[in-house]
C-alpha cells in the first residue's frame, strides 16, 4: 500500500492550485484505478491526520471540478473541517464503480490514526444500492454510508437521519488509561490529536488567554514550552512553574500550537466555552509506543536550540536515554554535544561554555545554587536525571534576572511527582543503581523522592583506577616494616538524593520543597596493625581520602496574582563541602593502656554556604510587553582551610559577604510580533567592596519571516565569589571556592557581544552564532609556599590577569522523524593573560579551536539507535623546557621543572565515536512502555585519547609519558517504571 | 558518509594547524644554584645547568666552572674561587650565625641574584629517651607470633616561639650497617633517613622508621622558609606545570642559611 501511496501524495502537491481544493490522481493512466479526483478543505489544513473525510462517489459523467462547484455540502458549518473527496465516477457496473473506492480510501486515509472512525461515503449514483455496497466490502471501510436511492439513504451503525447527523463527527473519545489496546496496528490510536469540536462563529477577539501546560500522563507542569497561535508568530514560553500569558489572541476560535521538547506537538482548538483563564492544556511525551504509522508532528529531538531564544539550549531528560553513556544518562554530558560546549573534557562534567570555565557557570537548581557538579573525578554529573524535568542552558548574553556568573546559566527544574497516580522505578547500569518514587498525597499536594548509588562493580573501578593508577605516591618513610602492614580495601562511592514536595493550597499558588544532596567519597588509604597480644600495641593507617559535595534545599512560593502578574519567592541554602585528608594516623597504645592517636598529612576543607532570598515577578504590563523585575540577596560563608598536622593549619580563610540586588527587564515586541526587544539591567551592592555594580544587558530577535530569525545580544556579567583549583598532581587537583575581597581577588568581570542566525522549518533547523566575550580581573591561585628566606605569605599566591574568547559556532538539526540528530560545528578561541606566567596572551587551558560532532539516532519499531562522533582540536599544555636536581638535607634528591611559555603547546586532537542501542519493553495488551534495556558502548574504537602527559628524570633525561582518557567501554543498563 | 565528514574534519584541522609553530618548547639557560649555609662552615656554592628537554638546546657561551661568583656580607663583597665542576668557595669567608648573604653573578647575560640569612641555632632540643629496643627480625620471624614488643616512639622536642621551619634528619654512624630486618630482594635502605619540614615543637620516630641496629645522629635543622618549599608537592604533569618556586633571581635551586643541633640515640637488640 506504501509502494502506491507516497506517488499519489506527491503528485497531490504537484497538482496544488490557487484555489482551496486540490486536483488530484490515483495511479498512472492506464491502470483500472486511475482516478482524477478533486480534494477539498474549508479550513485549509490538508495534513492533519485525524480529518473526517466525506467520499463522494459522482452521478455518472459529473466531473470533479463541477461537483465541486456544485456541492453545498462542503459550506455547511458543520463540515468545516472536514475533507472532502469527489471521486468520477467510471464504469459501467455497480461492482466498477465501486471497485476503486477502497483503495482510494486506503490512499486518502494514508497514515489516519482513527482507523474507520469519521470516515464517510455518499453515494450521488442512483444505481447503487445497499446490496453493491456491502458486496464491495465498503461497509467495513466507512463508518456511514449514504445512498441516494430514496429507500435507503444511509447504511451503518446510524440511523438514518439529514446528513449533518449522518455524518458527525465522533469527538468522545476513550479514556486512555481504561482503553485496552488488542493489537499492534490500533496502537496508533493513541497519538490522537484533540478535536476540533466547534464549528460556529468566534465570540470574543483580540483578548489574553492565560494557562497552564502539564504533561498529560503525571500532571507535570511544564516550564518553557511554547504556547503559539497557529499560522501567526504570536507566542510565548511558559514559565518556570508551566503558565503562560498569551496576549492579542486574535479569537477564541483560534488554534494553538503547544511545542515541549520530547513532546507532541500538540494542537489545541480554542471555543467560546473553554474558559480565558487558567486554562489547562495537556501534552503528551512522544510515542514511546511500538507504533508502525510516523505520526505527523511528532516531536524527536532531545536537546532544542529554538528560534525564539538566543544562545539558548532546552532539554527535557525524558528522551536522554537515547543517547549513548558510560554508566548513567547525564544532562551535563548531553549538553556537551552541542555546539559551543566543550566536549573532550572527560573529566569534568561542569560545563565549558563558549571558553569559559565550569566555575563561570551558574548551576541553578529548583532556584538554588549548585557550586560543584562532578561525581566521581567529573566523569559524571551530580544530577540524577530520573529526577529532573527541565533543564535550560543560557550559553552566553543572559538575561538581567540571572547574575553572578561570567558565563553561562544552567537552570534546572526539578520534578514534582506524578499529580495522578502512583509511580515508581529504577534503573541498574554497571555503574549505579537509582530508584524514584513519586507519590500524590491527597489532591494538593505531590512528591518525588529519588536516590542513586554507585557500586564499585567494573565501571567505577575502571574510571577510579584510571585516575588513581596515573600516580606515583611517594612516602617519606622508608620501605620495610611491611611485616606489620595489613592491606585493607578502600570503599568509594558515589550517592545522591533529591526530594520533592509541592503543594497546592489553590489554583493559583503553589508551594514546593526541594532538597539536594549529592556526596562523592574516594578513598584511596591503607591500615595497618601490629598485632594485638603484644603488651604495647600500634596500628597506623594512611588515609587519602576526599569527600566532597553538596547539599541544597530551597522553598518556593509562587503564586499568580491576576493573569497579568506572575511572582514566585525562594528562600534557599546551599551548601558545598570538600574535606581532603592525605594523612598517616597513628594510635599508640602503651602497656599502661593509655591510647595515643596523631596524624601527619594533608588536610583541606572548603565549606561553602549559601543563604539566598529571591523574589522574581512577571508583569504583562501591555499587549505587547512583560515587564519582569525582582529582588535577591545572598549571604555567603566560605571556609577554607589547609593544615599540614592535626594541631598546625597553615591557611584559614573564612570570608562572609553580602550580596543584595534587583533586576527590571522588559520583553517588549514592536512590528506585528516581528521584533522581539529585551532590555535589563541588573543592579547588585557587593557590602565586602562596598561598591554597586551595574549590568546593563539588552537582547533583540528580528523574524525576517516564518523561518529565519536575526538575534543579537549584549550584556556586562560580575562574579563574585570563584572557585580556584590548588593543583596536588599526587592526590588531585582540588578546587575551592573563595570570595572576592576587592584587592587580591578583585570582582571579575565579563562583557558579552552575540549574534546569530536561525532558519527553522518543521523539520530543520540550522543556526549559525558568534560570539565575543571579554574578561578581566580575573584570578588563579597556586598554593605553593612563596618562597622567600623571610617568611610565607600564603595571600600572595593569588595571581590576577584578563582573557577573552570567540568563536563562531553552526548547527544542522533535523528534528523529526525515525532518523533525526544534528552535526554541529564550533571553531573558537579563548585566551588568557596572566602577567606572572607571560607577557602575552596564550590559549587558556580549555581553549579548543575545532570542534564538530555528530549526533544520529534511528528509530525501528522498539530499538532505539543512537551514535555519536566528536572531534575536537588537543587542548592546550606547557610542558617542561629543562629540569634540574637538588640535593637535600638528607641525601636525597629531589627533582623539578622549569617550563617554557605557558600553554604553548597541544595534545594530540581527540576524538571518539559512542553509540547505544535501547530496547523498549512493553508489557500487557496495552503495551505499556515500562522502561528499556539499553547497551552502549563509550569509545567503540577505542581511540587513545591523551588526558595530560606526566613528567619525571631518569639517568638524567626527561621522560614524557601519556596519561590516557578512558579506552572502549561498554555498559548495560536496565530501566524499569510502573508508568 | 560519517567517514567522509571525519577524513574532511580532519584535513581541515591538518591544513588549519599545519602552518602553526610547533616547538615552543625554547629553553634558556638558567642557571641551577646550590647552596646551603651553615655557622662554622666556610662560604660555597655549586652552580649547574639544566637538564633540557629537547636535544640541540642553545646553551649560554658562558662557562659554569669559570665564572665571576661574589657574595656580599655586611657590605663586604667577596670573590669566590673556583674550585672545578661548578663548585665556588671562600676559604676566608667563614658562615656566622644572623648574618646576612647576598650572592651575585652574571651568566647568559643576566644577573643572577640570591638572598639569605643564617637563622639561630635550635633551642631546647629533647629527646624522650637515648636509647630504644626493637627485637631483629628476619625471615623465619612472623609478626603473629607475638612474642616481640614494639616500643614507644622516640619523641624529639625543641622550642619554637616564631614558627620556624625544622626538620629532622636521622643518621645511623656505624661503619658497618647491622640491618633490623630482612630486606628480601629490596635494595637496603640509606643510613639516613629524614622527617617531612614542620612548624610545631616536636615529632615523632616510630621504631619501624629504624632500619639499622647501632649509634644514630639526631639532626635537628632550624631551616628557612625557602628550604621548606623544596618539599612542597612539584607538579609533574602537563596540566599544571609551572616554574618552580625559588627565590633567586634569574636562576633556579636553593640558598639558604640553617642552623643544626645533634642528639645521639643508640638502637639495640632487648
Amino acid at each position: 500500500m506504501k509502494k502506491i501511496g507516497f506517488p499519489l501524495l506527491a503528485l497531490c502537491l504537484l497538482v496544488h492550485l490557487a484555489e482551496a481544493q486540490k486536483e488530484c490522481e490515483l495511479n498512472a493512466p492506464g491502470n483500472a484505478c486511475y482516478l482524477q479526483f478533486v480534494s477539498y478543505t474549508a479550513d485549509g489544513n490538508y495534513s492533519l491526520d485525524t480529518k473526517p473525510v466525506v467520499f463522494e462517489l459522482l452521478k455518472p459523467g459529473e466531473s470533479p471540478m463541477e461537483a465541486y462547484t456544485k456541492d453545498t455540502i462542503k459550506d455547511l458549518p458543520a463540515f468545516f473541517n472536514y475533507k472532502f473527496i469527489y471521486v468520477p465516477n467510471h464504469g459501467t457496473t455497480a461492482a466498477e464503480k465501486l471497485d476503486c473506492i477502497s483503495s482510494l480510501v486506503s490512499l486518502v486515509s494514508f497514515g489516519y490514526s482513527r482507523g474507520k472512525e469519521n470516515l464517510f461515503f455518499l453515494v450521488n449514483d442512483e444505481s447503487i444500492n445497499s446490496q453493491d455496497v456491502k458486496a464491495a466490502h465498503l461497509t467495513g471501510v466507512f463508518k456511514t454510508i449514504r445512498l441516494a436511492i430514496p429507500a435507503v439513504k444511509a447504511v451503518g451503525a446510524v440511523a438514518q437521519a439529514d446528513i449533518t447527523s449522518d455524518f458527525k463527527e465522533t469527538v468522545a473519545v476513550p479514556d486512555e488509561d481504561e482503553k485496552e489496546e488488542t493489537s499492534v496496528k490500533t496502537a496508533a490510536a493513541d497519538e490522537k490529536a484533540p478535536q476540533k469540536t466547534y464549528f460556529g462563529a468566534p465570540k470574543t477577539f483580540d483578548y489574553t488567554l492565560s494557562g497552564i501546560v502539564r504533561d498529560a500522563a503525571s500532571g507535570e507542569a511544564l516550564p518553557f514550552a511554547t504556547v503559539q497561535i497557529k499560522g501567526t508568530t504570536n507566542g510565548i514560553a511558559t514559565n518556570t512553574d508551566g503558565y503562560f500569558t498569551l496576549v492579542k489572541v486574535p479569537s477564541d476560535t483560534a488554534t494553538l500550537v503547544i511545542q515541549y521538547v520530547g513532546y507532541q506537538k500538540t494542537e489545541v482548538y480554542l471555543n467560546p466555552q473553554l474558559p480565558k483563564r487558567n486554562l489547562l492544556i495537556e501534552v503528551k511525551p512522544s510515542s514511546q509506543m511500538l507504533n508502525t504509522v510516523v505520526v505527523e508532528g511528532q516531536r524527536e529531538d532531545i536537546v532544542l536550540s529554538n528560534k525564539e531564544d538566543i544562545s539558548t539550549i532546552k532539554m527535557t531528560p525524558k528522551k536522554l536515554e537515547q543517547l549513548p553513556n558510560i554508566g548513567e544518562k547525564d544532562i551535563m554530558r548531553s549538553f556537551q554535544l552541542m555546539p559551543g560546549i566543550g566536549a573532550s573534557n572527560e573529566s569534568s562534567s561542569g560545563l565549558y561554555v563558549r571558553g569559559g570555565t565550569p566555575d563561570q557557570n551558574l548551576i541553578l537548581y529548583d532556584g538554588f545554587t549548585i557550586y560543584y557538579v562532578d561525581h566521581l573525578y567529573g566523569f559524571f554529573s551530580a544530577f540524577n536525571s530520573n529526577a529532573l524535568k527541565d533543564i535550560q542552558l543560557y550559553k552566553g548574553a543572559f538575561e538581567s534576572r540571572f547574575g553572578g556568573r561570567l558565563s553561562s546559566v544552567t537552570e534546572i527544574a526539578g520534578k514534582e511527582g506524578n499529580q495522578k497516580k502512583f509511580n515508581m522505578g529504577g534503573d541498574f547500569s554497571l555503574l549505579s543503581a537509582n530508584a524514584f518514587v513519586e507519590i500524590p498525597i491527597g489532591k494538593k499536594f505531590t512528591s518525588v523522592v529519588a536516590f542513586r548509588r554507585s557500586y564499585q562493580g567494573y565501571v567505577y573501578d575502571k574510571i577510579f583506577n584510571k585516575f588513581n593508577s596515573s600516580q606515583t605516591t611517594t612516602s617519606d618513610q622508608p620501605s620495610g616494616g611491611g611485616r606489620f602492614k595489613q592491606q585493607s580495601k578502600a570503599v568509594s562511592f558515589f550517592y545522591d538524593l533529591n526530594a520533592k514536595l509541592t503543594y497546592r493550597p489553590t489554583d493559583k499558588d503553589i508551594i514546593s520543597f526541594s532538597l539536594f544532596n549529592g556526596t562523592d567519597k574516594l578513598n584511596n588509604g591503607t591500615a595497618a596493625a601490629s598485632s594485638a597480644n603484644a603488651p604495647s600495641s600500634f596500628s597506623t593507617s594512611s588515609t587519602d581520602l576526599t569527600k566532597y559535595g553538596n547539599i541544597g534545599s530551597s522553598l518556593k512560593w509562587s503564586r499568580k496574582w491576576s493573569s497579568k502578574l506572575y511572582g514566585n519567592t525562594i528562600l534557599s541554602y546551599s551548601n558545598y563541602y570538600s574535606d581532603r585528608d592525605r594523612s598517616q594516623e597513628r594510635t599508640v597504645t602503651n602497656a599502661a593502656g593509655t591510647a595515643v592517636t596523631t596524624k601527619t598529612g594533608l588536610f583541606e576543607n572548603n565549606n561553602l554556604k549559601d543563604y539566598s532570598f529571591k523574589s522574581d515577578y512577571e508583569w504583562n504590563i501591555f499587549k505587547n510587553s512583560q515587564l519582569q523585575f525582582g529582588g535577591f540577596a545572598t549571604y555567603f560563608d566560605i571556609k577554607y582551610t589547609y593544615a599540614q598536622n592535626d594541631t598546625n593549619t597553615i591557611l584559614d580563610r573564612h570570608n562572609f559577604a553580602v550580596l543584595a540586588g534587583g533586576y527590571v527587564q522588559s520583553k517588549t515586541k514592536f512590528f506585528d510580533d516581528k521584533l522581539i526587544f529585551l532590555p535589563g539591567i541588573r543592579i547588585s551592592y557587593f557590602d565586602v567592596t562596598g561598591k554597586p555594580y551595574y549590568e546593563p544587558r539588552a537582547s533583540a530577535i528580528y523574524k525576517l519571516t516564518s523561518k529565519i530569525s536575526l538575534k543579537a545580544a549584549t550584556g556586562k556579567y560580575y562574579q563574585f565569589a570563584n572557585r580556584v583549583t590548588r593543583e596536588d598532581i599526587l592526590s588531585g587537583s582540588r578546587d575551592f571556592w573563595v570570595l572576592s575581597d576587592g584587592n587580591k581577588i578583585p570582582v571579575s568581570s565579563a562583557i558579552h557581544y552575540v549574534a546569530g542566525i536561525s532558519y527553522e522549518t518543521n523539520d530543520y533547523l540550522f543556526s549559525a552564532e558568534g560570539y565575543y566575550k571579554k574578561l578581566s580581573g580575573l584570578t588563579e591561585y597556586s598554593l605553593r609556599f612563596n618562597a622567600s628566606p623571610e617568611g610565607v605569605d600564603y595571600n600572595e599566591n593569588f595571581f590576577n590577569g584578563t582573557g577573552y574568547s570567540r568563536g563562531i559556532e553552526f548547527l544542522a538539526q533535523k528534528k523529526f522523524g525515525k532518523f533525526n540528530g544534528w552535526v554541529s560545528y564550533t571553531l573558537a578561541e579563548a585566551m588568557n593573560h596572566f602577567a606572572i606566567y607571560s607577557t602575552d596572551d596564550y590559549p587558556a587551558s580549555q581553549d579548543v579551536t575545532h570542534e564538530f560532532k555528530i549526533v544520529g539516532l534511528y528509530k525501528y519499531k522498539r530499538w532505539d539507535f543512537s551514535a555519536t562522533w566528536i572531534f575536537a582540536t588537543g587542548r592546550p599544555y606547557t610542558a617542561p623546557s629543562g629540569a634540574y636536581t637538588i640535593t637535600l638535607l638528607d641525601g636525597t634528591t629531589q627533582d623539578y621543572f622549569t617550563v617554557t611559555a605557558k600553554n604553548s603547546l597541544r595534545l594530540p586532537d581527540y576524538h571518539r565515536a559512542d553509540i547505544s542501542v535501547n530496547y523498549k519493553l512493553l508489557v500487557g495488551e496495552k503495551r505499556r512502555d515500562i522502561g528499556y534495556i539499553g547497551f552502549s558502548i563509550f569509545n567503540v574504537y577505542n581511540r587513545t585519547n591523551v588526558w595530560y602527559k606526566q613528567y619525571s628524570i631518569v639517568d638524567g633525561q626527561i621522560i614524557e609519558t601519556n596519561v590516557n582518557y578512558l579506552g572502549i567501554t561498554p555498559n548495560l543498563t536496565l530501566s524499569l517504571k510502573l508508568r | 558518509m560519517r567517514v567522509k565528514i571525519r577524513i574532511t574534519v580532519a584535513l581541515l584541522s591538518f591544513a588549519l594547524t599545519a602552518c602553526k609553530k610547533q616547538d615552543s618548547s625554547e629553553f634558556t639557560d638558567t642557571p641551577v644554584i646550590e647552596s646551603y649555609l651553615q655557622p662554622g662552615n666556610v662560604m660555597n656554592v655549586k652552580l649547574s645547568r639544566q637538564i633540557p628537554f629537547s636535544s640541540g638546546v642553545n646553551y649560554s657561551a658562558d662557562d659554569i666552572n669559570a665564572l665571576s661568583v661574589n657574595v656580599t656580607c655586611n657590605n663586604v663583597t667577596y670573590p669566590l674561587t673556583a674550585y672545578g665542576n661548578g663548585q665556588y668557595a671562600d676559604s676566608n669567608l667563614i658562615v656566622a650565625e644572623g648574618a646576612k648573604y647576598n650572592l651575585s653573578f652574571t651568566y647568559n647575560k643576566k644577573p643572577v641574584t640570591a638572598y639569605t640569612y643564617i637563622p639561630a641555632k635550635p633551642q631546647g632540643y629533647t629527646q624522650s629517651v637515648t636509647q630504644i629496643a626493637i627485637t631483629r627480625m628476619d625471615s623465619t620471624s612472623t609478626p603473629m607470633a607475638g612474642g616481640f614488643t614494639m616500643p614507644d616512639p622516640v619523641t624529639l622536642s625543641w622550642t619554637n616561639t616564631d614558627g620556624s621551619y625544622y626538620i629532622v634528619v636521622i643518621e645511623n654512624i656505624e661503619a658497618t650497617l647491622d640491618p633490623i630486618r630482612d630486606f628480601g630482594n629490596n635494595a637496603p635502605p640509606g643510613n639516613r633517613f629524614k622527617k617531612k619540614p614542620t612548624n610545631s615543637t616536636s615529632i615523632e620516630i616510630r621504631a619501624n622508621e629504624f632500619q639499622y641496629y647501632g649509634t644514630h645522629r639526631l639532626i635537628l635543622y632550624h631551616v628557612l622558609p625557602d628550604y621548606a618549599t623544596l618539599y612542597d608537592d612539584n607538579s609533574t604533569s602537563s596540566q599544571n606545570l609551572t616554574n618552580p618556586s625559588t627565590s633567586i633571581s634569574n636562576g633556579y635551586g636553593i640558598f639558604t642559611g640553617l642552623n643544626s643541633d645533634t642528639l645521639m640515640l643508640e638502637v639495640k637488640e632487648p
